[in-house]
Formats: C-alpha cells, sequence, structure tokens
C-alpha cells in the first residue's frame, strides 16, 4: 500500500485487515516506520491467509499493490517487486490503459481524490479506495469493509465514509494489464520512511497556489508567512510559487489580505 | 537576510515550527551552531549541527559555548533549536542547569504542545483538556487532566537576563525579540508557539489564523522578561476574543463541554489581569 502521510494508507490497512478477520480469515497490518509526516510517501502492508500466519516481518513481494495517491501512481516503484500478474490499484482519474507503469502486471484505477472531496469534503483517500479494492480484488466482501469502518470511524464519520466506500466500489474500471512489459532503469526513489533533506517536493500537493497578479497589491505577506520560503518575488514585485518547494499547505492563500492568491487542485 | 533554512524543508504541509525556524534563522545569520536534540523538524537550516539527546540538551549547549569562548570565536553564537520535550519535561533538569550558571547560549524552542515528532504523547506543554494519543479522550477521560507548565515564568525566576514568548503569527515581534537576544551576553530564551496541523487536528492552511487567535485570544500572551524582574507585555489589545475562537478550530478540543470551556476562559481572564499588573508596575513578582 503505498500513500502520504494524511491519506490514511495505514488506517486502511487495518480496515482491510479487520475485514479479513471478520470473515474468518487471518490477518496482520503493517505500517513501515520512519519519519511519518504528513504529505511524505509512506507505505504500510496488510497480510491475509486462510491459515494462520506466523511471518512478522514487511511484505517484500506482495500480490496487490494500492496506491492512495494519484501523483504517486505515476511512479513506477509502486508497481516493482509484485508476484507474477500482479494487481496494482491506482487512485487516478485516467483510464487503467492510460497508465505508463511496466510489468507483468494488471491495472485498474479509481478517481478516489474526486470521489473523497464529494463526500468527506477533503481529500482523504483511504476509504475511497477500500470499495474500489473490495469490487476489483475480491480478497474481502463490501460488507465486511463497511462493518470494520463503523468500527474504527463510529457515527455519522461512519457514515461518509461507508458513503465513500459504496461510491467508488461502482466506480472501479476493470483490470486491463499493462502496455509495457519492461520497467525503465531510471526511477525516481519514493524516499519511504527517510529522514535527512530533500530535494523536490512538488509531488506533494494536492492543491498548488495561483497568484491573480491584477489583485495582487505585493504586501509580501504571504512571502512572511510561508513557512517553505517557496515563495520567490518577481521583478514587478509580485510572488511566484518555488515549483521544487511548495507543499501546497495553503498558508499564503489564507492570509493574503486582498485574496488575491487561490488554491487550485493539481490535474494530472 | 539571507534564507538560513534548507528549501524545501522536510516538514509537514503549513508547519509552524517550520515558520518559526524560518523566520528566527533569518535574523540569526550564517555565524552560529545550531544544536538540536531529537525534535520535529530537526533538519532545518543549513548551519553545522550538533545533536544530542534529550536530557544533555543544556549541557552540549554548555560544551559548545564555552569552546567558543575559548577559541575566542565570540562571533559565533551557540543557538539551541529545542521543542517542547526538550524545555519543558526531559530537557529541564539540564537546560535548569545551565540557566542558573548563566551560560552563553541562546535557546529557541518551538512550542508545538506536545511530542509531535513521536506520534503527539503529551507533554508539560500540552493544554489542560487537549487529547493526545496518550491521553485518548474516553467515559473517564476529559484529555489532558493537568493545566500547561508556566515555563516562560519558570526559566524567568532563575534571573537570567533575556526570557521572551513569541508567535509565528507576528513575524516582526518574533523578529525583533530574536534581534535583540542575539547579542546578551548570557542565557536567554525565546519561546515560540507554533501551532501543529497533524497534531492539533486542523487544515494545515489555518496554521497562522490559529496562532493569532491564539495570541488575540490571551492564551499565549507575548511578553519580555529581563532578569528577572523587568516585565513588559508587547501585545496588549482592548478586549479579549474569547477562546473559543482558539479552541474551536481545534479538533484536540472538539469534546469540550460549555462549562470546560468556562473554566479556560476563567484561567486565561485571570492570567491576563496578572499580566496587565505586571507591565502596569514594569516589573513581575517571582
Amino acid at each position: 500500500m503505498h500513500g502520504r502521510g494524511g491519506q490514511g494508507a495505514v488506517t486502511a490497512s487495518r480496515i482491510i485487515a479487520t475485514a479479513a478477520y471478520e470473515e474468518g480469515k487471518y490477518s496482520q497490518a503493517i505500517p513501515m516506520y520512519g519519519t511519518e509526516r504528513r504529505g511524505a510517501p509512506l507505505t504500510a502492508y496488510v497480510r491475509i491467509d486462510d491459515v494462520r500466519v506466523r511471518e512478522r516481518e514487511l511484505v517484500h513481494t506482495p500480490g496487490i499493490s494500492l496506491c492512495f495517491d494519484p501523483l504517486l501512481s505515476l511512479q513506477q516503484a509502486v508497481a516493482n517487486d509484485l508476484l507474477p500478474n500482479g494487481q496494482v490499484l491506482l487512485n487516478a482519474p485516467f483510464a487503467p490503459d492510460k497508465s505508463e507503469l511496466a510489468g507483468n502486471i494488471n491495472i485498474a484505477t479509481v478517481d478516489a481524490t474526486s470521489i473523497a472531496l464529494e463526500t468527506l469534503g477533503r481529500p482523504i483517500t483511504n476509504t475511497a479506495m477500500l470499495g474500489a479494492f473490495a469490487k476489483a480484488t475480491g480478497v474481502v466482501k463490501l460488507e465486511s469493509i463497511e462493518k470494520a469502518i463503523k468500527k474504527y470511524f463510529p457515527g455519522r464519520l461512519g457514515d461518509m465514509n461507508i458513503a465513500a466506500v459504496r461510491k467508488s466500489y461502482e466506480k472501479v474500471s476493470p483490470w486491463v494489464p499493462a502496455k509495457n512489459k519492461v520497467a525503465p532503469k531510471m526511477q525516481v526513489d519514493l524516499n519511504v520512511g527517510g529522514y535527512g533533506t530533500l530535494k523536490d517536493v512538488s509531488s506533494w500537493r494536492v492543491f498548488y497556489p495561483v497568484v491573480n497578479e491584477e489583485k495582487c497589491i505585493g504586501c509580501k505577506t504571504c512571502w512572511i508567512f510561508c513557512p517553505e520560503a517557496a515563495l520567490e518575488w518577481k521583478a514587478n514585485n509580485k510572488p511566484a510559487m518555488v515549483d521544487r518547494a511548495c507543499k501546497g499547505c495553503g498558508v499564503c492563500a489564507n492570509e493574503c489580505p486582498v485574496k488575491a492568491i487561490e488554491m487550485k487542485r493539481v490535474e494530472i | 537576510m539571507d534564507e538560513m533554512v534548507l528549501v524545501p524543508g522536510s516538514t509537514c504541509q503549513g508547519c509552524g515550527a517550520a515558520m518559526a525556524a524560518r523566520l528566527t534563522f533569518k535574523v540569526l545569520g550564517p555565524n552560529l551552531i545550531r544544536h538540536g536534540i531529537p525534535c520535529c523538524p530537526d533538519h532545518v537550516s543549513k548551519h553545522p549541527r550538533a545533536g544530542s539527546v534529550f536530557e544533555a540538551g543544556g549541557s552540549s549547549l554548555t560544551g559548545t559555548s564555552r569552546a567558543l569562548k575559548a577559541l575566542g570565536r565570540t562571533d559565533i553564537k551557540a543557538v539551541a533549536f529545542y521543542g517542547d520535550g526538550g524545555t519543558y519535561d526531559i530537557g529541564f533538569q539540564a537546560l535548569s542547569a545551565a540557566a542558573e550558571r548563566n551560560e552563553n547560549i541562546l535557546v529557541i524552542t518551538k512550542d508545538n504542545e506536545a511530542y509531535m515528532n513521536t506520534g503527539g504523547q503529551r507533554s508539560g506543554g500540552t493544554p489542560k483538556y487537549a487529547e493526545t494519543t496518550t491521553n485518548p479522550v474516553g467515559p473517564k477521560s476529559r484529555g489532558k487532566g493537568e493545566p500547561k507548565k508556566n515555563i516562560p515564568m519558570i526559566f524567568a525566576a532563575h534571573y537570567v537576563p533575556y526570557i521572551a514568548t513569541a508567535s509565528v503569527a507576528f513575524p516582526e515581534d518574533l523578529m525583533q525579540k530574536v534581534k535583540y537576544a542575539k547579542d546578551i551576553e548570557g542565557f536567554r530564551m525565546i519561546l515560540i508557539q507554533a501551532p501543529c496541523p497533524v497534531g492539533w487536528r486542523f487544515d494545515p492552511a489555518k496554521t497562522i489564523e490559529l496562532a493569532r487567535a491564539g495570541v488575540q485570544a490571551g492564551v499565549w500572551p507575548l511578553y519580555e522578561i529581563e532578569h528577572g524582574t523587568s516585565f513588559k507585555l508587547n501585545y496588549k489589545p482592548k478586549e479579549l476574543k474569547p477562546v473559543s475562537e482558539y479552541l474551536k478550530p481545534q479538533s484536540r478540543f472538539r469534546h469540550m463541554t460549555e462549562a470546560e470551556v468556562n473554566e479556560v476562559q476563567g484561567n486565561v481572564t485571570t492570567n491576563w489581569a496578572r499580566l496587565l499588573k505586571a507591565d502596569e508596575m514594569k516589573t513581575v513578582v517571582l
């Protein structure tokens, strides 16, 4: 399971494991330990079997890979190390035959970010992926997923999440074999659970700031409050986003006194 | 002033601590050795960094400061960038000892009110009724039961040259305080409230809005104390805003009943009256 901090990949792994347990199977949910920051790539693992599982380590060659983030869905790393004929379920707005992922794999897609924004109002895509997971893979039933969600999210939040699950159950695409069989040599490391300095966080964003230069009065409020120093000052006294540094938090848009900055959804 | 922070930083979206680091190190400039103890964000600036364990924050900083003095490099400052865990609880003993010896160090604390690096466990800086991973709200628990430690006053009671509180929502005030503290001889400390969108559970875009609401409600007053006596309140609105404006956007307080909000409001109002009185007398009785 590949996701970003704050998208609920770890919770999703628990929900799937609980749902499998409800069906009388043996299951494990294992989060990868590291610096879990909101927005940073992370992985979580689930192991399901009919007999008792004595193995206790991370899953290195999974049969199914789930990707919770539309920008991570473009990275080959989410489809690597799969078993032959492995299944890759992507959160992406495009059809599976448009995906560039390579290998002996089958790909299905669902636009979970849109579903999450419609039902939950926030881009937390975990439950919006789970319905698609139940339909596409058939590992667990929809009812047991809903049962498990009620356990983790009681009350109104649970109902909203179940609505997201049902919607994605309907919307998921069928499996399509990958176009390319050989993976490219040049690959981006997802830096999962990594410490240290980063060079590029442009893939962290769900929304990005767009400056309306006619409205902007050049007061530099956005520049002062930007946590990442991700706004640079252009010659015409207007701000511009530094592409590799902006994480899309929205502080600049919120603090702008004349509301000249608008947060737009990243298009893929 | 150059940007001294790493771009992009390694923090979450909308991190208050990253904002605090950016503003602080912009003022302090390149000539310093930064000490860090486990806190988030750890990798914030381009300065040479000396890491240490939580308990030894104050003592290792003392070592650096004395070594610089022995080498005659008075142009280089020993600066700490610690979290609230390293100041309020685990690192308190060594820092208190360093303050008592009046070592020539500058301690910058960014207070995000819990151990956010490890998943949001309670610390001495966590306010009353806040829900943390070690204070979950349940039938018999209402979040943290104890009030926040008044650490600026505790350090002021060491009679050190300079103690100040600041907030990321008031960058001019923060930067002025850092500039003033930079060239003072002796122990000085600046506590910066840095909202944490993940731990406090609010929308990352509202980081500054929330920090500002905290100051305007009197929950995090901005003041300076010199030599443990002379007191100055830097931000004095004519009327405080209600604390509910600060508490409401944060999901860690969402279980609070009206009576509990009123209790917090009462405490804040009493404390504010005391601070106003101290400001009028220009001195604080410790």
